[in-house]
């Protein structure tokens, strides 16, 4: 038997190789499909002289119904274009994005966000110099502010559609059922906290915080106190001392402690889910929501029946001379400096942004848009209205020059913040050490996402 | 007949109903824990089912699974979607990419294990230890390199990055798998069939595949249903939606500013999950002998 077997080795190891490359003959077989692809691609060559371009966004389905609406348009009106759409959700949009630019296979129109400038675009060269493009793309419809929040490095790498800002909802119907109106002033929202446990119950709370949203209030407050953005770019750290850090930790725990925002532990009862989905803000009990006012119809839309919501007042400090706004591009627009065809992509962009035709499809589902023809159009058909304009309105009176920087929005740092505010929350940490390790961790997150 | 009966009647009643009781009662709670335990496992599940048939707004309104107002607008809008393609496109899509998927997987995945299993050859224990590497080795590392390589060989944004490379037993996991089930199979069945004078090749097939045909079938079940819930991979390859998957088509959906139709998603999650879900009803028997001979021989 074991002299069989020897004998047998030679042959039986010759049979194993050419076992282990038999995957390599199923090769071809794979490869059918892809042969029929081709020769299927040749026959439907389109009419000379024609452009194709490539363009993606993430979005929910009104705003690709909207979307594909408007390029259907701009193709009709430049029939030699046409358009391939690449679009997603929201999730996994980023990691997509990253693998193209990483490829080289970017679309030549692409769909950003302000802070992704600080990966792709670090030096300024990361997208097609749009200014380059300005006999095709009418620039002149955009102010100086927005377009200075995608210049980096002296160019212009990216143009917002819309911007949008963090501000202070409230449920109306709530607040007159504790008796109080909104809440006017810093003060009057702590004071709105015992009321609405006396005159509600614990249930009740006059805000509802994430600790994203803490880190932003936090970052308000500081800039009303102190009249400067957060970040220092340059210097790569934070502009607060540790004792201004402490004094955000303090904000927080103050207001967990006179009921005006409910406490992690309490949050956390509800279900890790969006805000807008927890059953105490569908039904009233978390009766104020510090949002981007691009995005406050998603809150508003969950509400059950009979409750309004309405814009605040921003509350502002004595002698503020900064609202702290974290006023910033909703969503931008960035051409692939590879690209081919930049100036049909800036034609398209153009025809989104600028032409009566595109600003109508997309109405303000994206967020009110910038451009002052497009408001000019939507003006007109009294598409500007609502809470989301009423916000826009409201960020034109206020007092808003700080420019924050964008790593404040980067995710290593959001990340920073959130996991010392959450400490904090569950009691882990004290209010002076949060102050100390807000100061410390940021900093040296900062330093090391900065180049 | 009536004997029995009564012989049965016959017997000392006392023992004879405890013990019954006893049983009955041993039965009764055994049930009910698995059954208790098994509702709560499924509850998921089955509230996924329920909330397909509910408007949007009762979705976070109550936990109970059964509709209020039970509607099929969930099922309606959500196969119509927000794209230009309907659901079922991206459904064939995902069929396009999962049959020739585990074809291909299983195929190759039992050539490399069997050669692995019955043959000496040089510096296999390494080539092993290697293959068991990869399993170890996190997939997102290879995304970026991996990329760059389908996009020199003209493959991006077509279905044969998510394939092709199946065809390599590059899932080490289950040549792992069925090594492990072909070691605990007797090699005499081998030997027979060579003194019959069968090559390697027909060992393979017609003696060593039909006594592994479980683990085949887990391999395949396996592959087919991380094939089915895979979102990275059509995500960084495909960019064209008409050649989007279910698993992405599900998330176009998903917004932040926009508030989601939860009722679509989970309408379409619902017709999405049936086809793993008979599937593996189809080859439940063959499936569990599959893992658990594998494991515990090994």
């Amino acid at each position: 038997m074991s002299g069989k077997r020897t004998r047998r080795r030679p042959n039986r190891a010759a049979a194993g190789i050419a076992l282990a490359l038999l995957p390599l003959a199923l090769l071809p077989l794979a490869l059918l499909p892809l042969a029929l692809r081709a020769a299927d691609a040749s026959y439907a060559t389109p009419p000379p002289q024609p452009v194709e371009l490539r363009m993606s966004w993430w979005g929910g389905n009104e705003v690709h119904r909207a979307q594909l609406a408007a390029i259907r348009r701009f193709e009709r009106r430049h029939p030699h274009i046409s358009v391939r759409t690449e679009y997603t959700g929201w999730i996994g949009h980023l990691e997509r994005l990253t693998t193209q630019i990483a490829g080289g296979t970017a679309p030549d129109l692409m769909q950003i966000n302000w802070n992704w400038l600080v990966l792709f675009a670090r030096d300024g060269r990361g997208f097609h110099d749009l200014e380059s493009l300005a006999g095709t793309l009418d620039l002149r419809q955009f102010d100086a502010r927005a377009l200075d929040m995608g210049r980096v490095g002296g160019r212009l790498n990216a143009l917002p559609a819309g911007m949008a800002a963090r501000l202070f909802y409230f449920n109306a119907t709530t607040y007159a059922k504790a008796g109080l109106r909104v809440p006017q002033s810093w003060d009057e929202l702590m004071a709105a906290g015992p009321l609405f446990r006396e005159r509600l119950g614990p249930d009740y709370y006059p805000l509802d915080l994430q600790f994203m949203d803490v880190t932003a209030l936090a970052r308000s407050w500081y800039v009303q106190r102190t009249g400067r953005s957060l970040i220092d770019e340059q210097a790569q750290r934070l502009t607060a001392r540790v004792e201004d850090m402490r004094d955000m930790a303090r904000l927080y725990q103050r207001m967990v402690d006179e009921h005006v925002i409910p406490g992690a532990r309490e949050r956390a009862a509800h279900g890790y889910v969006a805000p807008e989905e927890m059953r105490p803000w569908i039904d009233g009990r978390y009766a104020g929501t510090y949002q981007w006012n691009s995005a406050i119809g998603k809150s508003v839309e969950k509400l059950a029946p009979g409750q309004k919501v309405v814009l605040a007042p921003y509350p502002l400090q004595a002698g503020a001379r900064d609202a702290g706004l974290l006023y910033r591009p909703a969503m931008m627009f960035a051409i692939n400096r590879d690209s081919a065809h930049p100036h049909e992509a800036a034609l398209l962009l153009d025809f989104i942004l600028n032409d009566p035709q595109g600003v109508r499809a997309l109405g303000v589902k994206r967020a009110v848009p910038v451009s002052r023809r497009a408001l000019q159009v939507l003006a007109a058909d009294g598409l500007l209205a609502g809470l989301s304009w009423d916000g826009v309105r409201q960020v034109a009176t206020l007092p808003n020059v700080v420019r924050e920087s964008g790593y404040f929005e980067h995710a290593r740092v959001r990340d920073g913040f959130i996991d010392i505010f959450e400490e904090l929350g569950y009691g882990r940490i004290d209010v002076a050490e949060a102050g100390v390790r807000l100061h410390e961790d940021v900093n040296r997150i900062l330093d090391r996402v900065i180049h | 007949m009536n004997v029995a009966v009564l012989a049965s009647r016959a017997t000392p009643p006392a023992t004879g109903t405890t013990g019954e009781g006893r049983r009955t009662l041993q039965l009764v709670l055994r049930y009910g824990v698995l059954i208790g335990v098994g509702l709560l496992m499924l509850y998921p599940l089955l509230w996924m089912v329920g909330a397909a048939f509910k408007p949007n707004r009762e979705i976070f309104d109550s936990i109970g699974f059964w509709p209020q107002s039970p509607t099929l607008e969930g099922f309606v809008e959500g196969w119509r979607t927000g794209t230009e393609h309907t659901f079922g496109t991206y459904l064939l899509n995902t069929f396009e990419i999962i049959v020739p998927k585990v074809i291909v997987t299983v195929i190759s995945s039992v050539v490399v294990a069997f050669g692995f299993a019955r043959f000496r050859v040089p510096g296999r224990r390494v080539l092993f230890a290697l293959l068991i590497a990869t399993v170890l080795l996190p997939k997102s590392v290879l995304l970026i390199p991996q990329y760059l390589m389908f996009r020199e060989l003209g493959w991006l944004d077509t279905f044969l990055p998510l394939y092709v490379p199946a065809a390599f037993a590059t899932e080490g996991f289950f040549v792992f798998m069925i090594v492990q089930f072909m070691r605990s199979v007797p090699l005499e069945m081998e030997e027979a069939a060579v003194i019959d004078g069968c090559n390697s090749l027909q060992v393979l097939l017609y003696v060593v595949v039909p006594v592994i045909m479980p683990a085949i079938i887990s391999v395949a079940l396996f592959q087919f249903m991380w094939s089915m819930n895979d979102f990275l991979q059509p995500l960084i390859y495909l960019s064209s939606v008409e050649k989007y998957p279910v698993s992405l088509a599900l998330k176009l959906a998903i917004d932040v500013t926009e508030a989601t139709s939860w009722n679509q998603v989970l309408a379409m999650s619902t017709i999405a999950v049936l086809p793993s879900i008979v599937l593996f009803y189809a080859a439940q028997k063959y499936f569990v002998e599959g893992i658990t001979v594998g494991s515990v021989k090994g």
